[in-house]
């Protein structure tokens, strides 16, 4: 009994939470009033993710009764092993709406992209917490960390999963920034993703934010070379996203983030989905128009409202009500397993618990952001919230691990 | 673990959690943006989407006949149409063998389905037969995407074409569409006939429903309880003056022929049966366009768009002689009793021939016996004395050269010459006697149509009123009340009674004695009647004849013209004979002369007499034996 309350109980209570929301909304996406008009296997979505969660629950029981020691000692053999699944999926994976990254395993098809998020996740860990701390003279560790990262991204662009691949490349800076990285350097290494965020907008926003970062980082860190690659590097992120808009990019990629800089320009193409999903939230309003009440949502107006579009059904249907309400809990998700982390002695521990904690936010923010038009859609499940098995349980699985290391603070000692 | 790095840790968790927290916040603004301070944006902008205004096209109006009888319906079609986003491929070869085509056919009608619209739900196949479409409805829960769409299209339930009096429907031009706020894009328009000109009674008035629809535009059902859903109305029916039998035996007796007939009530000038011939089929025309038989109208050597009924410009001939009359007798160049003396010619500058019997003729000897000389004479009576003008000026009063606004489109003036003409068209001083006194005769630069004959002898039959002829009796309102035309006619004062009957009594000779004798008397209904024969430089002459019954209380007049069938006394008259049977008796028993129109063929050398020029030549014995 006295084990029962060694677990954590309020995230546990987060998890059902989130996990309730997320079927309420995939049963109003699938099976509302006018359901009929959707696909049958579309139609099943909502029986199949239940009996996700189901597995889930048993899944997540059973990771409580596995030493933590496991965890760690599997690691490199579990990132071996994903790494295979993932190279077998290039070449054999079922190709679903364009991208090429699940494998079929009997009945079931399975994202092999989430595995490799676990996998990395771990392996990472272990690498980092078993070298001596980074330091800004000593960047060698960092630098091979990078090649557990390099491996799945450079995989999932071959498997057409650019949306997947950001992931990887965001979580990188946190697990470095945990295990000691200068601030300085972890500035400058988040500095490119927001300086291009503002140079899509205009690229004089860009160079602004290129200068604040690079001032930023000469008071933080004080070294010249920092500061230096810093300028450089906020001149490029410029140049090269002036570059990419207007060269590199596929039409359709353009058009996305175009549409997402001006969505009225062509209300009918892409700017389609950014104005459909802001009209579905905001048409929602403080209360919302009711379980299986919104238009937007029943009458299909919102593309993928069961994945990637699943915050606007809520948004639609219970209003800022629910859609704050699913906010505040990921809030608190966040805060609980970095507080976990801090609380807890064992460095591999903290750096798989910081690490989750930044995969959930960063699912979470790219896919709020991009249902409520703060930036180009970018195609990602909400945690928990959208349709999907194998990313379901996956993160499932890393909460369970979180929940695991915690429950056996006290005997997962630092002196193995 | 040394404290110090303990602490590094709690300070790195802080600075994470900020940054978390700092994200969050930026979103979690958003949410309130979006949801609580822009709320009033949005809700409108959810509403309009999913709400959607159909057009609900009224019924058009039906077209009755003067009796009531159904000229113009409208029947059902049915189209299936194509939703290319539900729509599955591997049912193209179900839906080939449903629709009886081939796959290939269906392939290219959905891929130009999905040029135009994924979302948007198209016509696939219009106007399919009605078993096609039950075919597709048992099948259509195996054909998702698949659905159907039923419009109207005109349906002519008689044996009756009318095709110029009734007209046809056409896509609306742009300019027509814009300018109109009751046609959309893509309406049809009656764009000839009585379809054209009361194309505002016809077309009622456009409904709306309002649906809810999805994001493909699929209807889901009605918006909140139908309420703001505006029924569409329908068009009001009109009720044409034709007599839909009569229409019918004026068309049969016209098959194979070009030319027109008009007969109308004298009194009232409501038109009893028009045909302009050759006709084209309004049936084809209606629904989905046949462009290969449409342009097979359009370029046809012998015009059927044309109507000739009362657009073609033709020399009346003889039949132009007892109008003659009426004006001499008004001028008082002849009276009752004058008598001009034929020798065969009539010597003006050079000789101009009659064919008839040599002798004295007055008035109505020269008309029922279609005598020139005593034309010719008056003709150069007219143009010495100074007379031109106002010849010219009372022949319009008959209807003839003028138009007579009757309510379809496409009238013509016809040419009555006066002397601004003749500057216009000879110069000025350079026309003289000699190019009138052809005119006399209803030859030359003189040219009518069939309706203005009708006119003019309606003016004789009813004793010299000219009536406003129509083709609309009248319109059946919303309530069932019936509206009718009511058209004025007038009295020509300068007619004298007297002088009217002796013009009739001269017509009603060319039906007991003269050149209508052999088919156009009717025995115990009395007939009268003249006969015409317009020269024709550019080929066959044309054949006319004009005629009204019962001679003394006239109910029918009829004005019929044969292009290139030679005399009018063969070729027109047992037409308006038969129309005036059929039209007093209701039925026709002279069964041979029937027989003999329906299979007259216009002989093909003209006679010989017809070289001299301004000759009348209706005194020719019908080629037909054993006539009573």
């Amino acid at each position: 009994m006295n084990a029962f309350k060694e677990l954590d109980w309020p995230l546990v209570f987060i998890w059902a939470a989130l996990s309730a929301f997320g079927l309420v909304a995939i049963y109003s996406a699938t099976q509302g009033p006018v359901s009929e008009f959707l696909p049958i296997y579309i139609q099943e979505n909502f029986s199949r993710q239940v009996t996700w969660v189901a597995i889930s629950i048993v899944v997540i029981a059973a990771v409580q009764f596995t030493s933590p020691r496991t965890f760690q000692g599997a690691s490199y053999l579990l990132y071996a092993f994903a790494t295979l699944l993932m190279i077998i999926t290039v070449f054999f994976g079922v190709e679903v709406s364009g991208s090429q990254s699940w494998l079929r395993l009997g009945p079931l098809n399975f994202q092999t992209a989430e595995l490799m998020k676990l996998a990395t996740i771990l392996a990472a860990a272990n690498y980092l917490t078993s070298r001596r701390d980074i330091s800004a003279e000593n960047l060698k560790t960092a630098f091979v960390t990078l090649l557990f990262f390099a491996v799945p991204v450079a995989l999932l662009i071959l498997q057409n999963e650019a949306g997947v691949a950001i992931i990887f490349i965001a979580l990188l800076p946190f697990m470095l920034f945990w295990s000691g990285l200068p601030h300085g350097i972890s500035l400058l290494m988040i500095s490119p993703a927001l300086i291009a965020y503002f140079t899509v907008i205009n690229w004089q926003f860009g160079m602004a934010a290129a200068v604040i970062f690079a001032i930023a980082i000469f008071f933080i860190q004080r070294r010249h070379w920092i500061t230096a690659s810093s300028v450089l590097v906020g001149l490029l992120t410029v140049i090269g996203t002036e570059v990419a808009l207007h060269q590199v990019l596929q039409p359709h990629q353009t058009a996305r983030i175009e549409a997402f800089v001006n969505p009225s320009v062509d209300p009918q193409g892409t700017g389609w989905n950014i104005l459909q999903a802001t009209t579905a939230i905001g048409s929602g309003g403080l209360t919302g128009k009711g379980f299986m009440e919104g238009t937007q949502t029943q009458l299909r107006f919102l593309p993928e409202q069961w994945t990637d579009f699943i915050f606007c059904v809520v948004g639609e249907e219970f209003g800022f009500m629910g859609a704050g309400a699913i906010m505040i809990l990921f809030l608190l998700l966040f805060l609980r397993l970095i507080n976990m982390a801090s609380n807890h002695k064992h460095p591999f521990a903290q750096l798989v618990m910081v690490s989750v904690a930044a995969v959930f936010f960063i699912h979470f923010s790219i896919n709020i952001a991009s249902a409520t038009a703060i930036m180009p859609v970018i195609g990602l499940p909400l945690p928990f919230i959208s349709y999907g098995g194998s990313a379901f349980l996956t993160n499932s699985i890393l909460l369970a691990i979180c929940l695991n290391f915690d429950f056996y603070k006290r005997s997962f000692s630092i002196y193995s | 673990m040394s404290p110090s790095r303990q602490r590094d840790i709690k300070s790195t968790a802080r600075i994470l959690q900020v940054v978390i927290l700092l994200v969050w916040l930026v979103m979690f603004g958003r949410l309130i943006q979006l949801q609580i301070i822009d709320y009033e944006k949005y809700a409108p902008m959810s509403r309009e989407n999913f709400v959607r205004q159909d057009f609900v096209n009224p019924a058009r109006g039906l077209i009755l006949d003067r009796n009531g009888v159904n000229i113009v319906e409208n029947e059902p079609i049915y189209s299936i149409t194509i939703n290319p986003v539900s729509f599955k491929m591997a049912n193209v070869p179900l839906l080939a063998s449903l629709l009886h085509t081939t796959e290939e056919d269906v392939l290219q009608r959905i891929r130009e389905a999905q040029q135009y619209s994924w979302f948007r739900t198209s016509r696939l196949y219009t106007e399919v037969s009605f078993d096609v479409f039950s075919n597709i409805q048992e099948n259509i829960w195996q054909l998702p995407g698949i659905g159907h769409q039923i419009e109207s299209k005109r349906h002519y339930p008689l044996p009756l074409t009318a095709s110029h009096t009734l007209g046809y429907l056409r896509e609306a031009s742009r300019e027509e569409y814009l300018s109109s706020d009751r046609i959309r894009l893509g309406d049809k328009i009656g764009k000839s006939g009585v379809e054209m000109v009361y194309e505002e009674y016809l077309r009622g008035e456009l409904g709306a429903e309002y649906n809810r629809v999805n994001a493909y535009g699929q209807r889901l059902g009605h918006y909140n309880n139908k309420e703001f859903n505006v029924p569409p109305v329908k068009g009001l029916d009109i009720i044409t003056t034709l007599d839909a039998d009569l229409q019918i035996l004026s068309e049969k007796l016209m098959e194979g022929k070009k030319g027109g007939i008009v007969a109308m009530d004298p009194n009232t000038g409501e038109i009893l049966s028009m045909v302009s011939a050759p006709q084209y089929d309004l049936s084809r025309l209606a629904g989905r366009l046949d462009s290969e038989y449409w342009r097979s109208i359009n370029m046809n050597e012998e015009t059927p768009l044309f109507n000739r009924a009362i657009s073609s410009r033709q020399p009346p001939g003889s039949t132009f002689k007892p109008f003659m009359g009426l004006i001499g007798l008004h001028l008082g160049l002849i009276t009752k009793d004058t008598k001009i003396y034929n020798s065969g010619a009539y010597f003006r500058g050079r000789a101009y021939r009659d064919l008839a019997d040599p002798g004295e003729y007055d008035l109505k000897e020269a008309i029922g016996k279609s005598s020139n000389t005593y034309f010719f004479w008056m003709m150069d009576q007219i143009a010495s004395q100074r007379y031109f003008n106002q010849w010219s000026k009372l022949a319009k009063d008959f209807g003839l050269g003028r138009r007579n606004y009757i309510d379809l489109p496409f009238e013509t003036a016809g040419i009555m010459p006066d002397s601004t003409y003749m500057n216009t068209n000879f110069g000025e001083r350079r026309w003289g006697t000699g190019d009138l006194m052809s005119l006399g005769v209803g030859q030359g630069m003189v040219s009518v149509s069939p309706l203005q004959m009708a006119v003019a002898t309606s003016v004789i039959a009813n004793g010299g009123y000219r009536v406003q002829p129509h083709i609309v009796r009248g319109i059946i309102e919303k309530d069932g009340t019936i509206s009718y035309t009511d058209p004025n006619r007038e009295r020509l004062d300068w007619i004298r009674n007297d002088h009217l009957e002796l013009v009739q009594e001269g017509m009603r000779g060319v039906v007991t004695s003269g050149s209508g004798r052999w088919y156009s008397d009717l025995g115990e209904i009395a007939v009268a009647g003249k006969t015409g024969t317009s020269q024709n430089p550019h080929g066959q002459n044309h054949g006319w004849y004009i005629a009204y019954a019962p001679y003394d209380d006239p109910q029918i007049a009829v004005a019929v013209l044969v292009e290139n069938a030679g005399f009018g006394s063969i070729s027109a008259t047992p037409i308006a004979s038969l129309v005036i049977e059929l039209y007093l008796k209701g039925e026709i028993e002279r069964q041979h002369v029937y027989d003999y129109v329906l299979n007259f063929r216009p002989r093909e050398d003209p006679p010989e007499e017809i070289e001299t020029g301004e000759s009348d030549v209706d005194e020719v014995l019908p080629e037909t034996e054993g006539l009573p």
